[in-house]
């Protein structure tokens, strides 16, 4: 009896000695080990950063929901005690918000849509349609990308007094339509490296079908584009969404025509001068807004209120937008 | 045959017409808006200019504007020369890092995983809520900060505290705590260089991959022999925009906006062309760099 077990414990051992010393086996092993930490690891790192990323915007949103009496209960560090809109009632009076939100909205479309034409044409010029002297223009392109805004928004204000253009949207619509909006120069360079990576023979084949250039562009090498359309398009909007220097260079938020980049950076700087116009002190008691700490929340609940609706549109392109680099390979 | 030529001969022309056409628009907005005001911001560095009801007189002070910039210039608890200093010196130590880290992420990013849509989403959040206005609403709440920080909010667990008691060099410590508190800030400036290097890795020819699998190579040896260099073409691409990136967003942009916001138009107009000039300046230099290294050429032309 006992010999038989020791026999069978030992034949047990024998395989599994053997199953270890196969180097096969083995190799699969340590294959297959190397890939799950592998993945562990990355898991970990990304995980960790996307905390990184989400955490101060998921703290802001607990934060904007806390009733206001409730700004500084030790009580309260996630989870609010009382849930109350007020805050972002508040703030969407401090900002105008509807009005505001609008207007920016507006601004960003239709800059988006100058910034695209502009530049596609531009890039696609220098990619497609080279001639002599069309890399030493480009040049320019990176000059202009190179060059900071500071140093040309003085005598851009004047030429724009001139034209009677400041305090007007318009002055923005200019800058983008003639390709000198906000980073035009980067947008023309991914339109530039995008068109140089499609193959010739599209190009060839429209040639054939009697397609002039105009056609080609707009028929064919425009549709192939969508991915560099897309990220272009996305970056137009939501740097123009978010810009606040040249929206105060040119004064283009006046109180009939509100954008929320400048009230947001108004009420930022006198929250309380911000409350008392707007007429939102009388919504809470005293004791409230004698509070510091009110006044900085919401402040950040303005900044919550103008960054959600990129928020949700991104829920939206996000997609299209992560699809469209791995079509695309800007940088082909 | 004959047609054929003329054809092509005249589709040739026709392609120059429509360049002239499509780069019209940017070209005017250039010379408009683009180098005229280039040519008056660079003269106004040389004067002195007052605003008078309406008008702006100038008065011609040759260098003056730019000797005072450098050697006087004081706002508030800083110098318009320590900042010119220490963002050249932070650019050339974080250019590196970022390149990396950026690279890094593209290739994790790149790797197929469950939930890889997800991950790329939330990445490039910080490219869309990157704001000054969002930034200075932000910062503004400092009492808030000193608030969490008494919760105990502010941070998950004092890391500092944790590396101490391992023992660990000080220096390591300061370090790895700098990096972890700035990571979002880094990875704010690093959203279009990982959208760029993820991109210029989608467009690596996917056969090249399976070539080297079959002949045994390793995920390490396939990203150093064949990721890496096909990528360095793009490094310069990015090097590019990170360089003016992290200029836009230092603190001496912040400088000549104030001066600019303060009618001081002249000085900084030259501050402005000081901090064009180091930017310049330190191009040229990598580029002589990559010439030496020979980062940039595709490997494949030559």
């Amino acid at each position: 009896m006992k010999t038989d077990l020791m026999k069978r414990f030992s034949s047990y051992y024998q395989s599994i000695k053997e199953n270890l010393s196969d180097p096969r086996k083995n190799h699969r092993r340590i294959r297959k080990l190397q890939a799950t930490t592998g993945s562990i690891l990355r898991f970990m790192l990304l995980f960790g950063l996307c905390f990184v990323i989400l955490f101060p915007t998921i703290q802001q949103v607990l934060m904007a929901l806390r009733a206001p009496e409730d700004v500084n209960n030790p009580a309260v560090i996630w989870i609010p005690e009382q849930w109350s809109l007020l805050n972002i009632k508040i703030a969407a009076l401090v900002l105008d918000y509807q009005k505001a939100l609008f207007n920016t909205f507006k601004v960003s479309f239709i800059v988006m849509f100058l910034q695209l034409a502009s530049t596609s044409l531009a890039g696609y010029a220098f990619s497609r349609l080279r001639f002599k002297g069309s890399n030493i223009l480009f040049l320019l392109v990176i000059l202009t990308i190179i060059i900071p805004p500071q140093a040309l928004s003085l005598a851009q204000y004047l030429y724009f007094r001139d034209l009677r253009l400041i305090g007007k949207e318009a002055s923005v619509y200019l800058m983008s339509g003639l390709g000198m909006g906000i980073r035009s120069g980067i947008f023309i360079y991914i339109f530039r490296q995008f068109f140089r990576g499609l193959p010739k023979e599209l190009e060839e084949s429209a040639i054939v079908d009697g397609a002039n250039v105009f056609r080609t562009f707009w028929n064919i090498m425009l549709p192939n584009a969508r991915g560099a359309m897309v990220v272009v398009g996305l970056f137009a909007f939501v740097w123009q969404w978010n810009d606040a220097y040249y929206v105060k260079i040119f004064e283009i938020s006046t109180a009939e025509f509100p954008l929320l980049t400048m009230r947001l950076i108004n009420a930022a700087e006198r929250t309380y001068q911000a409350l008392f116009y707007t007429g939102a002190l009388n919504l809470i008691g005293q004791n409230i807004w004698e509070n510091p700490l009110f006044l900085a929340l919401i402040s950040n609940v303005a900044a919550l209120l103008m960054m959600l609706p990129l928020l949700i549109m991104y829920v939206f392109v996000q997609k299209q937008f992560v699809e469209s680099i791995e079509r695309t390979g800007i940088v082909g | 045959m004959k047609t054929y030529h003329k054809l092509q001969l005249s589709y040739k022309q026709q392609k120059l017409v429509w360049a002239v056409i499509f780069l019209l628009p940017w070209f005017a907005g250039f010379l408009l808006l683009f180098m005229a005001p280039l040519f008056e911001s660079f003269r106004y560095s040389f004067y002195h200019l007052t605003p008078r009801a309406g008008e702006i007189t100038k008065e011609f002070i040759a260098f003056e504007n730019y000797r005072y910039a450098l050697n006087e210039h004081v706002l508030l608890n800083t110098s318009y020369r320590v900042e010119l200093i220490s963002t050249t010196t932070d650019v050339v130590i974080n250019l590196p890092v970022l390149l990396i880290f950026s690279l890094f992420i593209a290739v994790l990013l790149n790797m197929k995983f469950k939930g890889r849509a997800l991950v790329r989403a939330i990445f490039f959040i910080p490219v869309i809520l990157n704001s000054a206005a969002v930034a200075s609403a932000l910062g503004g709440g400092e009492a808030f900060a000193a608030l969490m920080e008494e919760q105990g909010i502010g941070q998950l667990f004092n890391l500092e505290f944790y590396l101490l008691q391992t023992g660990m060099a000080e220096f390591l410590i300061t370090f790895i705590v700098g990096l972890i508190d700035r990571i979002y800030s880094i990875l704010a400036l690093a959203g279009v260089p990982i959208l760029l290097f993820l991109a210029s890795i989608q467009s690596v020819p996917k056969h090249l991959y399976e070539a080297a699998k079959i002949e045994g190579a390793t995920n390490y040896e396939a990203f150093w022999l064949i990721t890496l260099p096909n990528v360095t073409p793009h490094i310069i691409t990015v090097t590019v925009y990170a360089l003016v990136d992290t200029f836009l967003t230092s603190s001496i942009s912040n400088i000549i906006s104030t001066e600019l916001n303060r009618q001081n138009w002249g000085l900084s107009s030259a501050m402005a062309w000081i901090y064009v000039g180091t930017i310049v300046v330190i191009l040229a230099l990598l580029a002589m760099i990559a010439k030496g290294f020979k980062i940039g050429e595709s490997h494949y032309e030559n």
